[in-house]
């Protein structure tokens, strides 16, 4: 990979956190120079996990990652962590490391008894869950380092040092029903992660509840999805959630396939469509190139018993057989910093799994399948909680083919019925009319010019608006650099005008005063929750259509129309309180 | 008993009328004790209807015609 960059200066540079952690900057964090804000987050997750000693000690801490280096046979991360054996100084840390290879190895299989061995060794809740984020640290490390292949760190040990403690081959397998930690609080609302993943997901996913124990590394961990995941400034967020979901269900992690199943639906991705990318994604209606891409990025699931490899379909034996090839993925057109944001992907993937491996964290809704090391098998299809509608026809698809195959006078009827919401839309953004109206036609334009591209995956109108979307935020961001539609502040809203309003607020201005106020109120908010606003309230589109619109989960999508709605509730509410006057 | 940031980190749904009969019961047991919740809950419902019902980034219907027709002229023009 790209790894030519000369060495930061260790002590003041922008990665010094990670200098502070090893000493120096590892070559892992320098073969990813071309996402620095993915560095960042490693370094602050790595700051949360390693360097804070809370309740496990650095040098334990240090035992777990040496184990899972060698578990994984990683040659960089076993030399990165590798200048002294793990530490054994107690019958307890031979519990730890005992379980931290069993996790590593054998992650499906860690059960409720592991954690109870834990626990009969002394390790409280908090000592358990850093042990296990310790772990999953390594697996992320040693999945970057597998597919950044850097050159070992000379200030590192030797790859030889450390020895493995011999743990038995796991017989049962019992699918988990209850959490392994004790520490989930009903709701948990106040917490900035909470909020984060409140406003990308529209709910708190359980594994994060069982981590409310460490703010810190909640924080980090949330930061991780927040720099890896959730931008599309290289891949796509679908080819992302594609990653997680297929490596996910190669690892038999249930929990995850599960979320990133409803996470693609909400995305617009039919739920069969990832039925076929988690079993076997070479049926799925993927690009030649996307099929590549996870040809490649499968390489990297989690070793599992040889014996079971068998019944995990496209995942090849123990360990991979053949090495990730990102040479491959540039000739067939990817650049090198999407491969290496692919790799980011996979780690991230590893890291997420066997935190929920070594959680138990159960599922937030009803899978579809369970994964298990003896099958695979279909639950009777069931509701999901967070996606409350199907996809309608799409009343614009005949003029659309007519379009695509050449009729551009069937264009003109659909301008006639997307210009009224275009402008509208594009004047919410805009906060003026007349530019609204320009964007509007540079909008139909630019659809005309791209209609076949459009496959039919969402509604013309959606589509329609997206680009809307996009061309009104591209004409912000040249009136005002520092906007966009990400940049808010995602931390609580509490309302502050708490009075009562009057019983008819609408009959206390005229028509023309009321549109005045609303369309302050409305160019008042931030952008995103601006434009959820307009998508939801004011152009009346389901909540499906705007979260697709907006390339939002359907959960996402709702948590960013209430709070647009109580912001404008804020800021309407000094006009339309109760007073004697207003109700008479 | 659900606190108020709880309450409001969760009745989008029940504002929208499509609640899950378990939340909406769960949301309602705090409204039942709640009065400042009671006026969040009427103020952004008027709220909504008020901006739903304004026409504040309406566009007039009797000048669509004219931007189809210069907007089909430049796409004429390209083709």
């Amino acid at each position: 990979m790209g790894h030519s960059a000369a060495k930061k200066n260790a002590a003041s540079g922008p990665y010094s956190g990670l200098a502070a952690a090893y000493g120096f900057i590892p070559n892992l964090f320098q073969a990813q120079d071309k996402l620095p804000h993915v560095v960042d987050a490693e370094e602050r997750l790595i700051q949360a996990v390693l360097v804070s000693e809370d309740s496990l000690s650095r040098s334990q801490k240090e035992s777990v990652l040496q184990c899972v280096a060698r578990a994984r046979e990683n040659a960089y991360c076993m030399a990165l962590y590798g200048q002294t054996g793990p530490i054994i100084a107690r019958e307890a840390d031979s519990t730890l490391i005992n379980f931290t290879v069993k996790l590593a190895k054998y992650g499906p299989w860690i059960s409720a008894s592991d954690l109870a061995g834990l626990r009969s060794a002394g390790f409280d809740q908090l000592a358990i869950l850093e042990a296990v984020a310790t772990a999953a640290l390594g697996q992320m490390l040693c999945t970057l380092a597998n597919g950044l292949r850097p050159p070992l760190d000379s200030e590192g040990g030797s790859p030889e040092s450390t020895v493995l403690p011999e743990v038995p081959l796991p017989l049962d397998w019992t699918e988990p029903h209850a959490p392994y930690l004790a520490a989930q609080p009903p709701l948990a609302g106040d917490l900035p992660a909470y909020a984060l993943l409140r406003e990308q997901l529209g709910f708190v996913p359980n594994l994060f509840k069982l981590q409310c124990l460490s703010s810190s590394l909640l924080e980090a961990e949330v930061g991780l999805l927040e720099s890896i995941l959730f931008p599309e400034d290289h891949l796509t967020r679908v080819q992302k959630e594609n990653i997680l979901l297929l490596l996910s269900a190669a690892n038999l992690n249930t929990y995850f396939v599960a979320v990133h199943s409803q996470v693609l639906d909400a995305l617009g991705i039919p739920i069969e469509q990832s039925d076929r990318v988690a079993e076997d994604y070479h049926q799925a209606r993927l690009s030649t190139e996307e099929v590549n891409l996870l040809d490649e990025l499968q390489k990297f699931a989690l070793p599992l018993l040889p014996s079971e490899s068998g019944t995990r379909g496209q995942t090849p034996g123990n360990a991979p057989k053949k090495p990730f090839n990102a040479e491959r993925l540039r000739q067939i057109g990817f650049t090198d910093t999407q491969v290496v944001e692919a790799v980011a992907m996979a780690a991230l993937a590893n890291f997420l799994n066997t935190l929920q491996f070594g959680l138990g964290a159960v599922p937030d809704f009803p899978p579809r399948r369970v994964f298990s090391p003896k099958d695979l098998y279909r639950f009777p299809g069931k509701a999901r909680p967070t996606c409350d509608a199907v996809l309608s026809a799409d009343p614009d698809a005949d003029l659309v083919a007519r379009v695509q195959n050449g009729e551009s006078d069937a264009f003109e009827e659909l301008v006639r019925r997307h210009t009224r919401r275009l402008v509208g839309t594009l004047g919410g953004i805009l906060g003026d009319m007349d530019e609204a109206r320009d964007a509007t036609q540079e909008v139909f334009l630019k659809a005309f010019e791209h209609m076949g591209r459009f496959q039919g995956r969402s509604k013309f109108s959606t589509w329609l608006t997206s680009i809307a979307i996009n061309t009104g935020t591209e004409i912000l961001r040249k009136r005002r650099p520092s906007e966009s539609l990400e940049e808010e502040d995602d931390t609580g809203f509490r309302p502050l005008q708490i009075q009562s309003w009057a019983k008819n607020p609408e009959q206390m201005f005229a028509a023309s005063q009321m549109d005045a106020l609303v369309r302050q109120a409305v160019l008042g908010l931030p952008q995103k929750y601006r434009v959820a606003v307009l998508l939801r309230d004011i152009n009346q589109f389901s909540t499906e259509d705007a979260a697709a619109a907006l390339n939002l989960s359907v959960p996402a999508l709702k948590a960013r129309v209430l709070r647009g709605r109580l912001m404008l509730r804020e800021s309407l509410a000094p006009h339309f309180i109760r007073s004697e006057k207003a109700d008479a | 008993m659900l606190s108020c940031a709880e309450f409001l980190a969760e009745f989008g749904d029940y504002l929208d009328n499509v609640a899950e009969p378990a939340l909406r019961a769960h949301l309602e047991g705090h409204l039942h004790e709640c009065k400042t919740c009671q006026v969040i809950v009427d103020s952004t419902r008027k709220t909504i209807q008020i901006v739903t019902e304004s026409d504040s980034f309406s566009f007039p219907v009797a000048n669509v015609e004219s931007m189809v027709q210069q907007v089909m002229a430049r796409v004429r023009q390209g083709t």
